[in-house]
């Protein structure tokens, strides 16, 4: 409850790092906190990874099941998205169900993937209008130290990419990958006084006017997007910001997703 | 797909479908035999030996307190927050703290997904395991605060509440809870007519009984749940069984404890040190640097009267960004009895107010 | 070995007579009811590694306002408990809409603690002397029992930093301590802050952290000397400055020394 309140010392302090071009952990702004993605931590998820940005801490599990399509869709597979803001995370978290920030939150990691055309849906097919393979993530976030948007989009993809489909457990042929076409990855920058960082801290998140968190694939392409807070951004921004995004996406890519 | 993956046992004569801990219906073979006849268990086991335990402590940064334990293929994390205040104020209770223990199975943990939040099943294991801690916190020390304990259960592999509760107990030592003892805690279960300590998975779905315990150091039993089937004869075995199990996991528990800071003598040092400041000196530095500071912002009252009142409103300007606002000494009234009365009163609505708001 | 990791529960003595803080008696037996470090002196008393700063009366503590009543203020004291600051403990009269006007939310002070009851409701007071709102500089915060680490033996290491670095400084019981000064003294300041906790262990530190700010002065002392020669008035400045400080720096000289021998004394005693 208090520690939502922050000392408006600490803003000010915040901003005027800002103005001399610095951040509060020294970063540049356009550098991200030092980043580890580690796969297949649970035995029980078909796929799982756990990722840390800092201090933020997130654990991805994906679990799938045998369902049915929808109707407007027989032949592809189902995607669902959840995402847990655990008590134990924050001293800022409520146990209950999950709180518009995390149904956000859960629906941001969820376009980033569906949008992205990440997953082949056409092969989680198994009999078409009847059974379909349902692709449940689960993000669970196990330590909020600001920016869980990226962990939780980095996370997902990275435990998709491990995720082995459990067809003969099922009856339903041969195990087989989880069929990936693309990797996006979701960057989420603030804006503290107009100028545009990326992966904030806690206390930047709390401080800044926008936020807007960028999804973005192999080519280039953009896949998801959002704006959250109250503040607003020119289109010069925008435009600045998807550049910056797109760089930084290929970057975590690159150095985080393409060896798993 | 459950019907046709169900398996059945048969307890006296009864047909019971076989289910797991959270109600999925197994689907593996039941083994043979779960005894060798070297006495050994499938996973190669003595009869009264635990699953290999690791535990790490301080794994959250947000968190008073944590712990990351893995017992077998259980994987674990607790964590601690407070003393804190609690909010609704009519939940505190005035002369102590209470505790709230929340158990939880992330969606991914078990073999079929489990629907996220509490279940009837969670929401009884955390009553349980709350009152497991019940004998040993000292609530009395923080009075109307609360101490919030959470035990998330990443990967579940048989005995998750016990494995909850020895995580549990880290974690309120490294939040520096003050406690009589830690808090320890194993099952016993009965297989092929055996008793066995600490049960694995196959163990856990095929049994014939499961006895959960969580005790003190002293061996004072704080959790007890069972079910299945034992005798009176059993059951006395079956407890001695469990005391033997919860001694060697709190010896675990003393030892990752005392290695987190064993190999950082100088913390150790630092810490006496301080503690052997007298508090009363700090008090006095702390006196000593307010004095130094240079403060006229209140001094001498009556006599600065003024100056004082264009602080004010250098104050409002800021605030306000209205340069016209004004304030004139006679809007000021004077301090009296009755005043303090009234506002004394307004107080105690407001406390009231605020606590129910939130 | 007179100082030991215990954890809750362990035994300490069988002697009743040696409880101290942080223990329990069971039959006749001291046991300890934290994890930390018992300390055998005098009494057996147990330091915990961990916890939270409890507000006891007459503290000296800065406060974050959270809420605002039509009469009070809620501080948020970095504590279970959320302290109350009354109208009637203002230095001012105040009219109940001007409550925002004098603390708005985010809003810092130091203040006292007037009160505690068993209830641990906690009241505050800002009419006392050098108590005040919160305005500039910077809030840093430490755990709470390291705060007589930051103050040192009889005051020795925080009038060493503000010696050093020019900077005004508060250290408030709850650990969090607010400092006020140029932009780059306050950057020294709290890395010199950060040091302290971090390093709290090496004796000798009062020393360590002087000369980790002489160093970085005679840095500064360069710098500013290059800069003299095509500013002057920064100069005039500065000296200005120096010497507004000189008549403090004395005093403060020699509390640094006895802080100092006493520093080397415990280094001695410990080895």
């Amino acid at each position: 409850m208090t520690s939502e309140v922050m000392a408006s010392l600490k803003k000010d302090y915040i901003y005027n790092l800002m103005l001399k071009g610095k951040r509060e952990d020294g970063r540049a702004f356009d550098e991200y906190r030092k980043i580890t993605v580690q796969t297949n931590i649970i035995d029980k998820a078909e796929g799982s990874a756990k990722v840390c940005i800092g201090d933020t801490q997130v654990l991805v599990g994906v679990k799938l099941q045998v369902g049915a399509p929808f109707p407007d869709a027989p032949d592809e597979g189902v995607i669902i998205t959840n995402l847990e803001m655990n008590p134990l995370a924050s001293p800022d978290f409520e146990a209950g169900p999950p709180k518009e920030d995390a149904i956000e939150m859960a629906r941001v990691t969820d376009r980033g993937i569906r949008e992205s055309g990440a997953i082949d849906l056409n092969k989680l097919c198994i009999t078409e209008g009847e059974e379909v393979w349902i692709v449940f993530i689960d993000v669970h976030v196990l330590n909020d130290d600001g920016n869980l948007q990226d962990a939780s989009s980095l996370g997902a993809i990275a435990a998709l990419m491990t995720t082995k489909i459990p067809a003969s457990r099922e009856g339903k042929g041969e195990d087989m990958m989880m069929p990936i076409k693309d990797i996006p990855v979701g960057v989420t920058l603030v804006d503290i006084g107009g100028e545009l960082m990326v992966d904030p801290g806690l206390a930047e998140e709390t401080v800044a006017d926008s936020k807007l968190t960028i999804a973005s694939n192999k080519d280039g392409s953009i896949s998801a997007m959002q704006k959250t807070g109250e503040g607003m951004l020119t289109q010069e921004k925008l435009l600045k910001a998807v550049d910056i995004a797109c760089a930084k996406a290929e970057e975590i890519r690159e150095k985080y997703l393409l060896n798993i | 797909m459950k019907t046709e993956n169900s398996n059945y046992v048969s307890i006296n004569g009864q047909k019971f479908e076989i289910k797991n801990i959270i109600g999925e219906s197994i689907m593996a073979n039941k083994p043979e035999k779960f005894i060798d006849e070297n006495g050994l268990r499938l996973d190669g086991r003595a009869v009264d030996e635990i699953r290999p335990m690791t535990i790490e402590i301080g794994v959250l940064s947000r968190a008073d307190g944590s712990c990351y334990l893995e017992w077998g293929k259980n994987k674990i994390l607790a964590a601690v927050y407070g003393p804190r205040e609690l909010h609704p104020r009519r939940m505190q209770k005035p002369d102590e703290a209470i505790v709230r223990y929340r158990y939880n199975m992330a969606a991914f943990s078990v073999e079929e997904r489990a629907r996220p939040g509490p279940s009837r099943r969670s929401i009884e294991i955390s009553k349980v395991s709350r009152d497991a801690f019940a004998p040993v916190i000292m609530t009395k020390y923080y009075p109307s605060a609360v101490i919030d304990v959470f035990a998330e259960v990443l990967q579940a592999d048989a005995g998750t509440r016990t494995a909850a509760i020895n995580a549990a107990s880290i974690a309120l030592a490294d939040a520096g809870i003050p406690m009589k003892g830690l808090i320890s805690a194993c099952a016993v279960g009965k297989v092929d007519g055996q008793l066995v300590l600490d049960l694995n998975k196959e163990e856990d779905n095929y049994g014939n009984a499961d006895l959960p315990i969580a005790m003190t150091q002293d061996g004072e039993i704080s959790l007890l749940q069972m079910d299945g089937n034992l005798t009176k004869e059993e059951f006395k075995r079956a407890l001695e069984m469990a005391k033997e199990g919860c001694k060697k996991i709190l010896e675990i528990q003393k030892e990752a404890l005392k290695k987190k800071f064993a190999s950082r003598e100088e913390v150790v040092e630092s810490l006496v040190e301080i503690a052997e400041e007298k508090p009363d000196d700090v008090q006095k530095e702390i006196e000593l640097i307010k004095e130094e500071l240079e403060t006229e912002e209140f001094d001498d009252l009556e006599e600065d009267v003024e100056q004082d009142i264009e602080e004010g409103i250098d104050v409002i300007v800021i605030k306000t960004d209205e340069s016209d606002i004004e304030i004139s000494e006679d809007e000021f009234t004077e301090f009296n009895e009755d005043d303090d009365l009234e506002t004394d009163e307004l107080e105690e609505s407001d406390t009231l107010e605020v606590g129910e708001k939130i | 070995m007179d100082r030991e990791i215990v954890v809750p529960g362990q035994l300490l003595s069988e002697n009743v007579e040696e409880s101290g803080a942080g223990t329990y008696v069971k039959e006749g037996k001291v046991y300890s009811l934290l994890y930390g470090v018992a300390n055998l002196k005098n009494k057996i008393s147990v330091i915990p590694f961990a916890g939270k700063y409890i507000p006891s009366r007459k503290d000296f503590v800065i406060g974050i306002v959270f809420e605002i009543t039509s009469s009070n203020w809620i501080f948020d004291i970095g504590s279970p408990y959320d302290g109350l600051l009354h109208v009637s403990e203002y230095p001012k009269r105040v009219d109940p809409s001007m409550m925002r006007d004098i603390f708005d939310i985010g809003d810092c002070a130091i203040l006292r603690i007037k009160d505690v009851d068993a209830t641990m409701k906690i009241e505050l007071t800002l009419r006392e002397k050098g108590l005040r709102k919160i305005k500039g500089g910077r809030l840093l915060e430490v755990p709470s029992s390291k705060v007589p680490r930051v103050i040192g033996h009889n005051g020795s290491m925080v009038s060493m930093l503000k010696k050093e670095t020019g900077c005004e400084i508060f250290v408030g019981q709850n650990g969090r301590i607010w400092i006020n000064g140029k932009d780059e003294n306050m950057d020294k300041l709290s890395e010199a802050i950060d040091i302290i906790i971090r390093e709290s262990h090496i004796s000798g530190l009062t020393d360590r952290i002087s000369h980790f700010l002489q160093v970085n002065e005679e840095d500064n002392k360069k710098c500013r000397n290059e800069e003299d020669e095509v500013d002057t008035e920064q100069k005039e400045s500065w000296e200005k400055m120096t010497s507004v400080n000189e008549k403090d720096s004395e005093r403060v000289e020699k509390i640094n020394d006895t802080g100092r021998m006493v520093d080397q004394l415990l280094d001695t005693d410990e080895n």
